[in-house]
């Protein structure tokens, strides 16, 4: 039976009993304590009721690192299901430019079209960003029957081109076994697509804005002498629930900060053991000070200037729970995950900075929501 | 758009599809590439299967001069 | 609606053969009309947006599933939860009842209040929370810029 009214007595937790149900246990073959009990009900006369006024005073966000293409950073205070929906937004819905269609004249070498097509559509592009984000649009795929190029525009499609053909190079030694030596185009990279602007895209990709490779080197094909490929390219953005080629990240994942709690003393030898199972920085060696000796039942007893082990940087575990094979470590530390503090890794394809790219997931997220508000007052309706 | 549908054979068409000569005819020169030494081929309808130049015995069909499209996918 | 005929002595003049009721009994002239307008608005709107939102059968005020359309674990999940930090309601869960069909459903039951407002208020709610991150977001991102001296 539900409560018609909530408890009439309050409680708060205490702050050992917070830390408690914001770790994730972490055990020598399990997890414990891995499921989120923040919901109104789940203690009896707690008020865990969503407001935004809650949210944003235990909410937070820590950069860890921040370059053009790669970012990471911690967001604190929040739950998994909304952490996810951002990282799962960056993977599949953020709308990237790729070559989606090949058109081959010719292609006397071995890799077979269908192959090499698909080869073509992986490569990442980069272009002018005010181009890229505002100026070029979707492109509706045409009907079957429906002439092909009728729905091309410049505001939808970018025209790429590859000509290269393979030739003996008269300068070389005969005696030359090296194919990039004794051959002119032996290789074909990324950086041979020629990028044919067309109509206003002279405006927003010229010079350094030019559509072209984020990575110019990305070997296509071999070729060997008298052999050549000719195609031209359309490009046409798409998401990454369509195919992985749109997706705008290498990679965007999480992870929880893990903690590490030595709750007995590790001395002497045993506390050099101990950082050794844990990656370089993560626990560091101090010396047991005279006030920690002389105190009762701590532990340190006599034991004025020999090494304990402490944790520096729990961040930089990777939580292989080494320590916890140890007979000395034994009932001496314990391993978790803050439930709540999200390590974010974001590592863009080119299109977009990474950081641009996370703040795009909650403006998309949010799209998202004020669009199926406007739909479900419409179902009322 | 698929790429290599099947075509129906037509009922029009079809007195000619026993007449393979018929259409030989109409382009009795093929040109094909040597697998030996890569060079250009023509053969006639009797022509003895081999390279000229080499001997070669292995002729290589020419790519279609046609453009293919496909999806990079 | 073939099969069926018009009494005679019952002339609708708006509503054609198509638009008459199924029945012979006769109908109210106005309540056709009404629904008839219903109709003509909700199908301009599916040239401007279609609904991907409705209510499943069974549903009552306090308890009552809703499916959306192309929708996945992204919206499903969140808003599970946001729905769940709600007092008023009982129980919210979510799933993608085939992998093969783009739908998500949801259901939600509540205590007091409908379960249509709490799905209304979570999603205002998740709308909330999507600025406090952009927000915080942005301004630890300058932050960090400036003390690092990343010009971007």
């Amino acid at each position: 039976m539900h409560p018609t009214k909530p408890a009439a007595w309050t409680n708060t937790p205490d702050a050992e009993e917070i830390a408690r149900r914001q770790t994730v246990n972490i055990n020598i073959e399990t997890v414990s304590n891995n499921i989120s009990t923040d919901y109104p009900g789940h203690f009896p006369g707690e008020d865990v009721e969503f407001t935004i006024e809650r949210f944003r005073e235990a909410f937070s966000v820590n950069f860890h690192q921040n370059d053009q293409f790669l970012s990471s950073f911690s967001l604190v205070g929040i739950d998994a299901s909304l952490s996810n929906a951002f990282r799962r937004i960056l993977l599949a819905e953020i709308p990237t430019l790729a070559i989606e269609n090949v058109y081959i004249e010719n292609n006397t070498s071995v890799i077979q079209d269908e192959v090499l097509a698909h080869r073509l559509g992986l490569i990442p592009f980069k272009g002018g960003r005010e181009g890229l984000h505002n100026f070029l649009k979707w492109h509706k795929k045409p009907e079957v029957g429906e002439d092909p190029y009728a729905g091309c525009f410049d505001w939808n499609t970018v025209r790429l081109e590859l000509n290269v053909e393979c030739t003996v190079n008269p300068d070389a030694s005969p005696a030359e076994d090296d194919p990039l030596k004794a051959y002119n185009n032996a290789h074909v990279y990324a950086k041979d697509l020629v990028f044919v602007p067309t109509g206003k895209q002279e405006e927003y990709f010229s010079g350094e804005n030019a559509i072209m490779p984020t990575n110019p080197d990305i070997l296509i094909a071999k070729l060997r002498p008298r052999q050549s490929i000719n195609l031209a390219m359309h490009m046409h953005k798409g998401i990454g629930s369509d195919h992985a080629k749109f997706s705008p990240v290498a990679t965007a994942s999480y992870r929880l900060l893990p903690t590490i709690t030595i709750t007995k003393p590790i001395l002497g030898a045993d506390a050099e053991k101990f950082a050794k199972c844990f990656p370089k920085g993560v626990i560091g060696l101090e010396k047991v000070t005279k006030k920690e000796a002389a105190k009762k039942g701590s532990g340190y007893e006599g034991q004025e200037g020999q090494a304990k082990a402490v944790v520096v940087d729990a961040m930089k575990d990777t939580v292989s729970r080494e320590c916890l094979r140890h007979a000395e470590f034994e009932g001496k530390v314990k391993l978790g995950r803050r439930r709540d503090h999200f390590i974010f890794s974001i590592e863009s394809t080119g299109q977009w900075d990474s950081d641009e790219l996370f703040l795009e997931s909650v403006k998309h997220m949010k799209l998202k929501c004020k669009k199926l508000e406007q739909q479900v007052i419409n179902m009322a309706r | 758009m698929p790429r290599e549908e099947y075509q129906v054979p037509t009922g029009a068409s079809g007195a000619q599809r026993g007449a393979t000569r018929d259409a030989h005819e109409s382009r009795a020169q093929m040109s094909y590439l040597c697998g030996d030494c890569g060079g250009s081929v023509t053969l006639g309808k009797d022509a003895l299967v081999a390279c000229p130049h080499c001997a070669g015995r292995v002729l290589y069909k020419e790519r279609t001069k046609r453009m293919v499209q496909f999806e990079a996918r | 609606m073939p099969g069926r005929t018009k009494k005679q002595e019952d002339p609708v003049e708006d509503t054609n053969m198509e638009d008459a009721p199924p029945s012979a009994q006769p109908e109210d002239v106005n309540d056709e009309n009404v629904e008839e307008e219903e109709e003509e608005e909700e199908e301009e709107e599916e040239e401007v947006d279609p609904q991907r939102v409705k209510i499943l059968p069974g549903s009552t005020d306090t308890a009552a599933s809703f499916e959306f359309i192309d929708e996945g674990h992204t919206l499903g999940n969140a808003l599970r939860y946001i729905v769940m930090k709600n007092p008023d309601v009982e129980f919210c869960a979510y799933s993608i009842p085939h992998p093969s069909e783009p739908k998500m459903n949801i259901r939600i039951q509540t205590y007091k209040g409908t379960a249509f407002d709490a799905l209304k208020k979570g999603l205002s709610d998740l709308q909330d929370v999507c600025d406090v991150v952009a927000d915080e977001f942005w301004a630890k991102r300058d932050a960090y810029n400036g003390e690092h001296g990343i010009d971007r």
